[in-house]
């Protein structure tokens, strides 16, 4: 019996004394990696890359097959890449070298296979602990060495996270000693865990509204640090240190479908989701503490591809219309469209990448109000839907397509 | 009076002319057949077609049919795999999205459309001997130019309307109604970006709308004779 607000298996119980210690005196920002890179915005610091293709695309180094149903990202360290994928309705983490070689797989816990069955979240991995949900709710801290499992909770058990449409997709945020899971509940909506042990440090009621399948944005102010996610009709604003829910911003379209990670710029946060709600922006006050609406545009939607801020301009593909669109970040007015399909889309090295659902690759050149196709690939390698976000580390871009893992070379021959 | 005498006299002949030009139901199937490569149709014993289905989301597609009436659509929807098939005794069909992913049999009106439209040949090629009856109802005017409407009376007496267009005979639109909760819904599905492969014209982009909502097959591959085992279309136990 599973106690309430209690880790699951404890076996970082038997770690020596010392390890703790030491582990919770580390400093305050821990190279990070996790869901659409260091900052989460998709803007990958690369260069030396190559800034078009052949024909065919760029060279394929290798494919892994055999992770399983999945729409989750890899994190690539420097000699591991970790990536989760579900088979029969239980979701593993696979770590895989450098080279694309198979290491391990450890099971997570039970995955969503209800509808767009497979692995959701993109794990978090900081120095040698990894981070992951799965689409039914496991919270897991694992050993990324070896995959052992250090603290679990079950969010429905133990959170009372209510089921929602298409299961918990969270890439978990962390902060210092501390990670944070949105189960979703009235009573138990956000929860803040010492990321060493799984202990509860801090629970936020937020509004009480279900979880909007968002991964959250931590932006860093002199005053404080805040936790900016969605639940299913607001945007929230969350003190990291203790919880307290600093601001709201209402949604007024129909859909409770959030999972695009908002972007903070100078001051203004900048979102973007589907269902009626559109684009908006919001200046943040100085110390955090409050949001004032600076232009909302419902034109412009986006349900989970992200978008990508450059400049004055935000690149992003549009839901509905299946176009994508650019928008002016100063008046949210759009400044131009195209016809890529939908899809989602990183930058790296003066390029938009946009992947879209029909499996197409295009490497775009982004300028101000409009952009320009430069290439564009098909990839065909995989299964299922083309739904997983790309990234980009020392010059290799890596597609994550249902059951497989592939690696292009897009580095710069000289 | 001269001059009125002399327009309607031009504009009786033109008619008349027009009329003379119009086809006979008959003719317009002869054509329909030639544009078709019906001949070069019944050397072919497989048809594999692959693509994508795009509704609200953009999932891979496949079809197989076999000859005489087999059939099979491997589609996702949810990113689920989801089957319609036709096994030429039994028609079955698995709905994943319900929660129930276990395959079902089609009864009634659900299982004659889904043996129907199995027909490798399509209803159209032998329609008298099939035992359908065709009526020439007009001209209809597409996005894509004038058509031939046909009605079709299918020998389970269900009515289906075909479109062949006027200038290269080939079906432009298809009109089908079905019975959904209770309430006949009108399918409408366009053929259009016909190409060659081998010799026969097969459409690219089906467009299907019905009750305010649309779906696009879009084929991306056609692959003719390649051996398909009849084990494919069977329900599986």
């Amino acid at each position: 019996m599973k106690h309430l607000f209690s880790p699951r298996p404890s076996s970082f119980l038997l770690l020596p004394i010392t390890l703790v210690l030491l582990a919770a005196t580390l400093p305050a920002q821990d190279v990070v990696l996790q869901w659409r890179g260091a900052d989460r915005t998709g803007y990958y610091h690369e260069s030396g890359l190559l800034q078009s293709w052949p024909a065919e695309g760029p060279g394929l180094l290798w494919a892994f097959d055999g992770l399983g149903n999945g729409y989750s990202s890899p994190v690539i360290t420097s000699d591991r890449i970790f990536i989760t994928g579900e088979t029969d309705t239980v979701t593993y983490l696979f770590a895989l070298d450098r080279s694309g070689k198979y290491l391990w797989k450890v099971p997570v816990g039970k995955e969503w296979t209800i509808n767009y069955p497979g692995a959701r979240s993109t794990p978090t991995v900081v120095d040698d602990l990894l981070y992951v949900s799965t689409g039914l709710g496991t919270i897991a801290c694992l050993e990324a060495k070896t995959g052992t499992k250090k603290w679990s909770y079950e969010m429905q058990q133990d959170f009372h996270a209510p089921r929602n449409t298409f299961g918990f997709s969270e890439g978990l945020l962390v902060d210092g000693n501390l990670v944070f899971c949105t189960p979703g509940s009235p009573d138990t909506n956000l929860v803040a865990l010492d990321r060493f042990t799984g202990k509860i440090e801090w629970i936020s009621k937020g509004l009480g509204e279900h979880a909007a399948y968002c991964s959250p944005l931590l932006i860093r102010l002199p005053e404080r640090n805040i936790l900016v996610t969605f639940t299913a009709h607001a945007l929230l604003g969350i003190d990291a240190t203790d919880g307290t829910l600093l601001w709201s911003h209402k949604q007024d379209g129909e859909g409770d479908v959030h999972v695009n990670t908002p972007w903070f710029e100078d001051g203004y946060i900048y979102y973007i989701t589907g269902d009626g709600n559109g684009s908006v922006k919001l200046k943040l006050s100085a110390d955090g503490s409050g949001i004032t609406e600076v232009w909302r545009n419902k034109a412009c939607d986006n349900t989970m591809g992200a978008f990508i801020k450059l400049g004055d301009y935000i690149y992003t593909a549009s839901y509905e219309k299946r176009l994508w669109y650019i928008q002016d970040a100063t008046s949210g007015q759009l400044t131009d469209s195209i016809k890529f399909d939908k899809g989602n889309t990183i930058f790296a090295d003066g390029r938009l990448y946009l992947y879209n659902e029909r499996g197409l690759l295009g490497l775009f050149k982004p300028e101000g109000p409009k952009m320009e196709l430069v290439s564009s690939f098909k990839v065909t390698w995989g299964t299922k839907a083309h739904y997983a976000h790309p990234v980009i580390c020392d010059g290799i871009l890596y597609i994550r397509h249902g059951n497989s893992l592939l690696a292009y070379n897009i580095k710069e021959v000289r | 009076m001269k001059k009125s005498i002399g327009v309607t006299g031009i504009l009786f002949f033109l008619t008349s002319f027009c009329l003379a030009q119009e086809l006979t139901l008959d003719e317009i199937m002869q054509r329909y057949y030639v544009a078709n490569n019906m001949e070069k149709l019944q050397e072919v014993n497989t048809i594999i077609m692959t693509g994508l289905r795009v509704q609200q989301d953009i999932m891979p597609l496949k079809i197989v049919r076999k000859r005489p009436d087999l059939y099979l659509l491997d589609f996702y929807v949810a990113d689920l795999n989801a089957f319609q098939a036709y096994d030429g005794e039994t028609a079955w069909v698995t709905s994943p999205w319900t929660g129930n992913a276990a395959p079902q049999v089609l009864q009634g009106s659900r299982e004659r459309d889904m043996k129907y439209q199995s027909d490798f040949d399509g209803m159209l090629y032998r329609w008298k001997e099939k035992g359908h009856l065709l009526k020439l109802e007009g001209i209809d005017t597409l996005d894509t130019g004038e058509a031939y409407k046909i009605r079709l009376i299918r020998a389970d007496s269900a009515i289906q309307y075909y479109f062949i267009d006027r200038k290269d005979f080939l079906l432009k639109k298809q009109l089908t109604y079905r019975t959904f909760r209770g309430e006949e819904i009108a399918i409408e599905t366009y053929f259009r970006n016909y190409r060659d492969v081998d010799g026969i014209p097969f459409a690219f982009l089906l467009e299907t709308s019905y009750a305010g909502r649309s779906v696009s097959n879009e084929i991306e591959t056609i692959e003719l004779n390649v051996p398909v085992e009849d084990d494919l279309f069977r329900m599986p136990q």
